[in-house]
């Protein structure tokens, strides 16, 4: 894995639907999975270039009332994300 | 929103950023000319716009995140570049329904649409048990070669939709095309509805749309195969969805309740909240139905901006709002606090007006003119 830095994967569709609502839409599989304002926040940040140190800081600047366990938290709901197919690491040569 | 006396408008669904999927007229060529078909009031003259132009609009669809196309026409099999269109639409991420006559899928096709893994599903009509009652409407030798398009689209593992519209000529072998379809044919289910008052069917309303006694027996048919088959049939319109709305309306007047929940307003059409169409001129419209509201056109005017801000869209979002008790013609309606006013197509095809209630769907007026509610209940 390319220094542990997620990136989603692109044929998978964010549709920002409302304020408080949004989706991530695989056409592939017509499958669709519900996101939060905070999980659009970490989807934006995986793009190749950011590690999980980095979104933690996004989410800790960007976000009130940050609890203690964020790292996990992000740490889980990308495992999830990768789990689901939604992204993934580049595979190094 | 309104108050009145009926009670407090629906809330208003909320609006998406952009639609969520996109009706798109690929062509106006047909090689049918089936007698009630609503797309058709006279023989196509518009040309076809190039697998470049929907490629162009496609790429900007993909950046407004949609993820559904529908193509519809005219014929959409009859377009030679139907694969690049296709190609297209999986390479801008999304999905695609297809609406057919099926009378012109062929494996290389088929077997193009099997290997892009995006399709939802490909509609073919079938209004017939037997080739002469599909073909009385739709042209000599179109049921066999339709029959043979869903076969084709089965034997590619390719899922397959069917739309039956009951008429004149159909209404009393809905039992065998049930039988037909489901288990002859082995479909997992298929829709029905009931040609509307649009496009060729204007021309040939006597022959094609039901008396009120062929209406009252479509119902009590449908109903005995919804008891057979269960959920295997539907219908967001026609005879089907009638008998069901109309018995839940007429239960809720019985019981003496007041009202149904966010009915009593012309309610009847939520398309407008999360998709949009397209002419096959490049047109965008509210709706293929709703044709003569363009609101602009491909390739030059920004869908998003036409989807979140363009006047005539709102106003047809609006006519939520706008009650039953406004009109003349529900004036003095048992069921007003029961009823959706129904298509708005429908009623601009039949009045000229789209902010007025369907008179086609209307049960009082069914009831006046002799009808009577369908026997049996679902279940």
């Amino acid at each position: 894995m390319a220094d542990d830095k997620p990136q989603v994967n692109p044929s998978v569709i964010l549709r920002e639907e409302f304020d408080d609502w949004a989706v991530l839409f695989d056409p592939d599989t017509a499958e669709g999975y519900a996101l939060n304002p905070v999980g659009v926040l970490i989807w934006k940040q995986l793009d190749g270039s950011h590690s999980l140190d980095d979104v933690v800081a996004a989410v800790k600047e960007n976000c009130e009332e940050v609890p203690a366990e964020v790292a996990d938290h992000c740490r889980e709901f990308i495992a999830d994300l990768v789990k689901q197919g939604l992204a993934g690491y580049e595979v190094s040569k | 929103m309104t108050q009145t006396a009926e009670g407090r408008a629906p809330e208003r669904p909320r609006v998406m950023g952009t639609p969520k999927s996109v009706d798109i007229d690929i062509t106006d060529r047909c090689n049918l000319r089936c007698r009630y078909c609503y797309f058709f009031t006279s023989s196509a003259d518009v040309k076809d716009l190039s697998a470049a132009e929907w490629q162009k609009f496609f790429e900007e669809l993909n950046r407004c995140a949609v993820t559904e196309v529908c193509l519809a026409g005219g014929e959409p099999f009859i377009r030679e570049d139907l694969q690049e269109i296709l190609a297209g639409i999986v390479r801008n991420r999304m999905r695609f329904n297809i609406l057919s006559n099926g009378t012109l899928i062929t494996d290389g096709i088929v077997e193009y649409i099997a290997s892009t893994g995006r399709c939802n599903y490909v509609q073919v009509s079938i209004d017939g048990s037997i080739p002469i009652t599909h073909d009385s409407f739709r042209g000599q030798g179109s049921f066999a070669q339709a029959v043979e398009g869903i076969r084709c689209l089965q034997r590619h593992k390719v899922p397959v939709a069917v739309r039956v519209t009951i008429h004149r000529q159909n209404v009393r072998d809905l039992e065998n095309i049930a039988a037909l379809l489901l288990e002859e044919i082995g479909l997992p289910a298929f829709s029905t509805n009931s040609a509307g008052y649009m496009g060729l069917c204007q021309k040939n309303t006597e022959q094609v749309q039901l008396t009120t006694e062929e209406r009252h027996l479509a119902m009590n048919t449908m109903l005995r195969l919804i008891r057979k088959y269960g959920n295997r049939i539907s219908a967001a319109a026609g005879p089907l969805a009638e008998a069901q709305g109309w018995l839940e309306m007429d239960r809720a007047r019985r019981e003496g309740k007041e009202s149904l929940p966010d009915r009593g307003f012309l309610v009847g059409c939520g398309c407008t909240f999360s998709k949009i169409a397209v002419r096959a001129d490049g047109v965008i419209v509210p709706c293929n139905m709703l044709s003569h509201i363009e609101l602009g056109r491909i390739n030059q005017d920004s869908l998003a901006d036409i989807w979140q801000n363009h006047p005539a869209l709102w106003k047809v979002r609006e006519r939520r709002a706008i009650p039953l008790s406004r009109f003349d013609f529900c004036r003095g309606c048992p069921y007003l606090n029961f009823c959706t006013g129904n298509c708005p197509a429908l009623a601009y095809n039949t009045l000229g007006e789209v902010d007025h209630p369907s008179p086609d769907a209307c049960l009082r007026k069914y009831l006046e003119e002799g009808g009577k509610l369908p026997e049996e209940e679902v279940g």
